[in-house]
């Protein structure tokens, strides 16, 4: 009827009316009913109930009348309660309501005008038909009745469920559910999901419902709540505590609450996750709860929840933790016997769950839909599944399915079957022959290939070759499969194995089958052997040569070699050789023959090798060297036209002290050259080959060849000696090195040679510095003079010899050259001769002048000058360390005459002339003889500076009179030796007016007095003993120790008395001076003034 | 000799004890009245040995399977209150005077019924295991304690007694074997596991005492004048 557009807008009209038009009339009587509220459950009827006071007539009755939208008549309804259940009509309707007594009587009328709006829908009150509930999911599942059937018509309904848990209905969830409601009664079912174990804790639903109907113009309200309904209890509740929730499994990083359920009585201490405690939370009396974040995978026994109680009492769960299954990797599907479709694949990450947990495989075949359960150990990590071979199938379309309490996962693979066969490995292999060159193999492998080829591949391999040999064979059901090989070697052990795959569609080879050894049987030899003949000197006997054949020719073992003679085809003799002979000698009786040689086995003879036993005379034989190559020997010869049947080069290699092993190399015709390798060759040994050339009428000698495979230093040094020495030259001889030893071929010598003496240098020459080397390459030199040499000299020598391949060993030898006489005479005479002059001359002079010398040196009236106490001692200028102290005792004031005080400037010029140098020439102070060495000089301080009457103002009274005067630099210490005797040590000490005079004076002199001279002179250090400075005092009684070894060394020109002893310049040119006849100096210079 | 030798693992000297005691005591078990004291003595000897030797192996199985368990049952202190079901496991907690005034052959006739009994249970644990070596341990292990059952055998037979039966014991809460825990969640059956090695080891220190008392109690006359009794 709604589906009437027409109706449905006269309906709206109606309500529209009816609202407008509503209103109470107000009578003012107490029965008047009012406040008029209609409600409708389905649209279809309305309650309306209205408020009228009712206390003082009982048996009140209503008159409700109301216009019938339908046939728009009025129809009147009587009911005894307040309340009267009328049809909804369209638009507003007027109720008139007439409140009648028991005798009918009207007491009170109210006409109201009811529109729409005024109306309230509120569906019935929904109720739940079933409440149950999965433990293990934790899952509520909610049934009830949506009434659709109330309205006529499809309407939206919404439904609010409300879930509560606890004693004290805690509000867990409040959820909306919306559903269409047809105009049938239908039976809604929803379900929720909760965080904690359904037993941890008791849950309550209710539901209420609310419909929108759009074209409804009225308050639409909420029905009333469901009477609440309890989630009923396990079956199996425990009568003791127990862990919620049992043996569950969860994903890697789940929350998860796990609560302890205990009974009256107890209490709970603490509540375990593994090994970590954690907080309680408190469901009721009860159950307490722990909460456990993003848990990790647990061990492979699971992870153990465990909560302890008091008194007495632990209770726990085991949580597995772990992950869906890994998509399954790397399918492989293929099959070996035909019977089966082996299936394996890499399970990928690894889940965490073990045993009844593990994941679980099956193999799913969409084509013939069949699927099989795969055996799968976790433990062992093996993963196959076998899918049986259907007789009409080729194409298998495989499914891979994977799971586990967590999740599943698959792999799909399509594959021919036919395309995937990897046979298994061929089993009962057997090899065996009957011939020298061919064999039989045979086979198994089981599984029904008749519908296929076969391709088997043959393996064949000896200690030098391997070969493979495929082989195309139809396939049979289990079956063995043959095959023929051949093309062996005779006697030769060969390795067979065999492997397997379909020949069509190539998949994969089967593993190979064990191997087979088989030696095949022997054949005739394969060729004769190479052969060689030498003629002894005399030409009575021939020597035949043979080489033993390479085991491929030799098809077998060989048991001898029949060697014969032939002229003109006619066997002369022949006789048998066993092995290991490979030579034999042959009387030719002087006949030449041509001589054959077969080798024999126990299958047959070789074909015959021939060579004729005639050699060509050959003259101008020459010997060549031949060229090591480092692995062989490089023979070049030239080509002979007249040789018509190749060359043969013969070699002969000793060892040790048996007859040299003979052996040859054939080369054709127009060869010239060759390499000649033998593992026999050694580095440093030179081998000799004769080249023969084959000529139709026999065989000549063309050449000898020496050479080496490698050339190497020479083993040891040449032998050499020392012929002859001289003052400036050796002359050395030396020695061939035998052959043996040069290991190779003779280069040169290099001798060496430096100055060394025997034992004082171990170095080689090599490391010697100052060597001096020189190359003999003239081989036939076998001595050498070393010119250029000092004399009286010892020289190191050495001598090596070099090859190609490197220098040798060097031997060494020691050489003292002589010593040079002339020159030795020549230093002795010269200074003998120079002697002699000097003193003829010396006399000459002495001669000349001896009127002079007897004034100078025995005057008639000597010179006070000259008298002992101001004589200098002997080497006063030597520089002698232990000085005398001035002499005291031979002082006599009374020759020493003061004249007059001397300035210093005349000093100064004294130094000039005068030199103590010419001390060495004073006589010996006779006073003191026993210190020759020192210099003693005779003052008298004290006594002078008694007689002295006034000192210089300048210096300090007491302070010493005596003045040493420089007599170069005229030093003069102006400083108190005993205020400072340290200072006047050091000044002293540099004072060195004795040190250069003479050396001045020398000069001015050219006198050149020796170095011992020089050094005493320079070594005169008197003034560095301090002691010296202390003797200040006159009265000092060391200083009147003239012998004392700490003595002072005076000037010669002690001024105590102001007085020079030396007479100034003044006076030089005076030819009366007596000071010059002292000085040797004088002597010369004196000589002009002569 | 083998006995001194510290060479031999673990592993090997299990097999070797094993076959020890299999190899002396099987030909003894049909002649259970055979009169050759020497070899009721060494047999009471070699059954000695190979409880301590188990002792031994026990020691390493337990460290390993207890961790395998996890916590708490490889925690040092762990002693939970031992359960009602737990009882399925035979206990060993007896008190002294009982078992001490018990007669030899009622004691080897306990050791063999509890030896028989935890040996069935461990066959059921070895089923559960999911590491592949500590399998082949208790493997191992079984096989060893299969070869004390057999050795505790020979020497009821050789001293004289009759073999009990294997589930004609008093308690018949264990002796219903491990196959009524299988409605036991995975938490109690760890907690039996855990119970039947703590069992196994308490048995196998008791019966050490034991073997060691019988084997000084029993001289080679003594058992020979008593055989001969029997004989009469």
């Amino acid at each position: 009827m709604w589906d009437n557009p027409s109706l449905r807008c006269l309906l709206a009209i109606t309500f529209l009316h009816l609202l407008s038009l509503i209103y109470s009339q107000e009578t003012g009587f107490p029965e008047a009913p009012e406040n008029l509220k209609c409600i409708t459950h389905d649209l279809n009827r309305m309650i309306c109930s209205w408020d009228a006071t009712s206390s003082a007539n009982l048996g009140l009755t209503y008159k409700i009348c109301y216009t019938n939208s339908e046939h728009f008549s009025l129809v009147c309804i009587e009911t005894e309660g307040k309340r009267a259940d009328i049809p909804v009509t369209v638009g507003s309707t007027n109720i008139r309501i007439t409140t009648l007594n028991a005798s009918g009587t009207s007491l009170a009328t109210e006409t109201f005008v009811l529109s729409e709006e005024n109306v309230s829908l509120i569906p019935l009150t929904p109720q739940i038909l079933n409440l149950s509930a999965d433990f293990s999911t934790y899952t509520l599942y909610l049934k009830w009745n949506d009434s659709g059937s109330v309205f006529q018509y499809e309407l939206d309904a919404s439904w609010q469920i409300q879930i509560l848990r606890k004693e004290t209905l805690e509000t867990v969830a409040l959820m909306n559910y919306d559903s269409k409601l047809t105009g049938k009664d239908s039976i809604l079912s929803w379900n929720w999901t909760s965080d904690i174990p359904l037993e941890c804790t008791s849950y309550y639903v209710k539901i209420r419902c609310y419909i929108n109907e759009p074209y409804f113009t009225g308050r639409k309200e909420w029905s009333e709540w469901s009477p609440i309904r309890t989630v009923p209890e396990k079956d199996t509740k425990p009568n003791s505590a127990m862990v919620f929730p049992q043996d569950k499994v969860v994903l890697v990083g789940s929350n998860v609450t796990f609560c302890c359920l205990y009974n009256e009585g107890e209490s709970i201490k603490f509540m375990n996750y593994g090994s970590k405690s954690y907080p309680l939370l408190r469901l009721n009396k009860w159950s307490s709860a722990i909460k456990v974040q993003n848990v990790s995978a647990s061990i492979s026994s699971g992870t153990n929840v465990w909560c302890l109680l008091e008194p007495d009492g632990l209770e726990g769960t085991v949580l597995f933790v772990g992950y869906a299954p890994d998509t399954p990797q790397n399918l492989n599907c293929e099959t070996r016997t035909f019977i089966t479709i082996t299936c394996s694949w890499n399970p990928g990450r690894a889940t965490a769950l073990y045993r009844q947990r593990q994941t679980k495989y099956i193999l799913f075949e969409r084509i013939s839909k069949e699927n099989v359960t795969c055996k799968v150990d976790e433990l062992n990590k093996e993963h196959y599944c076998d899918f049986p071979v259907h007789a009409n199938q080729k194409i298998y379309n495989f499914t891979l399915g994977a799971s586990n309490p967590l999740g599943q996962a698959e792999s799909s693979l399509l594959i021919d079957v036919n395309q995937r066969v990897h046979l298994e490995t061929p089993v009962k292999f057997t090899v065996s022959t009957n011939s020298s060159t061919n064999a039989h193999l045979s086979w198994y492998i089981p599984g029904n290939f008749i519908q296929i080829r076969l391709l088997c591949q043959i393996e064949i391999s000896n200690s030098n070759s391997e070969r493979q040999l495929n082989v195309s064979m139809a396939g049979a059901e289990n079956s063995n499969y043959r095959a023929w090989v051949d093309a062996l070697h005779p006697y030769a052990t060969y390795t067979f194995r065999v492997r397997c795959s379909a020949s069509e569609h190539f998949w994969r080879w089967s593993k190979w089958s064990e191997e087979k050894k088989l030696t095949t049987l022997e054949a005739p030899p394969a060729r004769g052997p190479a052969i060689w003949r030498e003629r002894s000197p005399v030409g009575e006997t021939l020597t035949v040569f043979w080489k033993p054949l390479l085991l491929s020719e030799a098809n077998g073992i060989i048991l001898s070699h029949e060697v014969s003679c032939y002229s003109r085809e006619i066997m002369l003799k022949a006789h048998e050789v066993p092995v290991p002979l490979n030579s034999t000698e042959i009387k030719l009786g002087g006949n030449d023959c041509l001589i054959s040689v077969v080798a024999k086995n126990r299958a047959g003879s070789s074909p015959p090798s021939r060579i004729t036993s005639m050699d060509l005379p050959s003259d101008d034989v020459k010997t060549e060297l031949a060229i090591a190559a480092g692995n062989g020997i490089y023979i070049s010869w030239h080509s002979d036209p007249n040789v018509t049947c190749g060359y043969t080069l013969k070699w002969c290699i000793s060892s040790g002290s048996e007859p040299c092993n003979v052996d040859w190399e054939m080369f054709p015709s127009n060869a010239t050259d060759a390499v000649i390798k033998s593992a026999l060759f050694q580095p440093g040994v030179r081998y000799n080959f004769s080249l023969y050339g084959c000529k139709h009428n026999g065989y000549q000698l063309l050449q000898n060849i020496t050479g080496y495979m490698k050339e190497l230093p020479p083993k040891v040094a040449p032998n050499f000696t020392v012929e002859e020495t001289s003052s400036d030259s050796i002359l050395v001889k030396w020695e061939d090195i035998p052959v043996e030893d040069c290991q190779g071929f003779l280069k040169g010598y290099i001798l060496y040679f430096a100055k060394g003496e025997k034992g004082s240098s171990k170095t080689s020459f090599t490391d010697e510095e100052n060597k001096t080397e020189k190359n003999i390459t003239d081989l036939t030199k076998k001595s050498l003079r070393i010119l250029d040499l000092q004399g009286k000299t010892s020289y190191r020598l050495g001598l090596r010899a070099y090859t190609v391949g490197g220098i040798g060993p060097s031997k060494d030898l020691y050489v003292v050259t002589k010593e040079n006489s002339v020159g030795l005479i020549i230093a002795i005479l010269i200074p003998v001769a120079v002697a002699v002059v000097l003193g003829v001359v010396t006399s000459i002079l002495c001669y000349q002048k001896r009127e002079w010398i007897k004034e100078t040196f025995y005057p008639d009236i000597p010179n006070p000058e000259n008298s002992k106490a101001l004589q200098f001692q002997k080497n006063i200028c030597e520089g002698n360390t232990a000085l005398k102290t001035l002499e005291m005792n031979p002082c006599t004031p009374n020759s020493v005459e003061v004249v007059e005080t001397q300035s210093t400037v005349l000093k100064i010029e004294d130094t000039e002339i005068i030199s103590p140098v010419a001390d060495s020439e004073l006589p010996e102070d006779g006073s003191d003889p026993e210190t020759g060495s020192h210099v003693v000089v005779s003052y008298c301080p004290p006594i002078i500076e008694e007689e002295i009457s006034s000192p210089p103002i300048d210096e300090p009274v007491g302070s010493s009179q005596v003045i040493y005067i420089d007599i170069q630099s005229m030093y003069q210490p102006q400083v108190n030796p005993e205020e400072e005797p340290e200072i006047n040590f050091v000044t002293t000490a540099g004072y060195k007016p004795q040190m250069q005079l003479p050396i001045n004076a020398m000069k001015m002199e050219s006198h050149s007095p020796t170095e011992e001279d020089l050094d005493k002179t320079a070594g005169y250090r008197p003034q560095a003993n301090t002691n010296v400075w202390k003797l200040d005092s006159p009265d000092s009684p060391i200083s009147i120790q003239s012998n004392n070894e700490n003595g002072s060394f005076g000037s010669p020109c002690s001024i105590n008395s102001r007085q020079f002893l030396i007479p100034p310049k003044d006076y030089e040119d005076s030819p009366t001076h007596n000071n010059t006849g002292w000085s040797f100096t004088n002597f010369f210079q004196n000589k002009p003034n002569d | 000799m083998l006995y001194v030798s510290g060479e031999i693992s673990g592993d090997s000297w299990g097999i070797f004890a094993f076959l020890c005691a299999a190899l002396w005591n099987l030909p003894t078990l049909p002649a259970l009245n055979s009169t050759d004291e020497v070899g009721a003595v060494q047999s009471i000897q070699k059954t000695y040995d190979l409880t301590r030797y188990l002792e031994h192996q026990l020691r390493t199985l337990a460290g390993t399977y207890l961790n395998y368990l996890g916590p708490p049952f490889n925690e040092p202190d762990f002693n939970p209150p031992r359960m009602t079901r737990a009882e399925m496991v035979p206990s060993a907690t007896v008190d002294f005077e009982l078992w001490r005034n018990l007669n030899d052959n009622a004691r080897l006739a306990a050791n063999y019924r509890a030896y028989t009994h935890l040996l069935c249970y461990l066959r059921s644990m070895d089923g559960q295991v999911a590491k592949a070596e500590l399998r082949k341990n208790l493997g191992h292990f079984c096989t060893s304690l299969q070869g004390l059952v057999v050795s505790i055998a020979s020497v009821m037979s050789s001293l004289g007694y009759p073999l009990p039966s294997p589930l004609g014991s008093a308690n018949p809460t264990w002796a219903q074997g491990p196959g009524t825990t299988s409605t036991h969640n995975d938490f109690l059956k760890k907690m039996d596991d855990f119970w039947l090695l703590k069992e196994l080891q308490t048995w196998l220190w008791r019966s050490a005492k034991d073997f060691n008392r019988l084997k000084k109690k029993v001289p080679p006359a003594a058992l020979m004048l008593r055989l001969e009794a029997r004989g009469f």
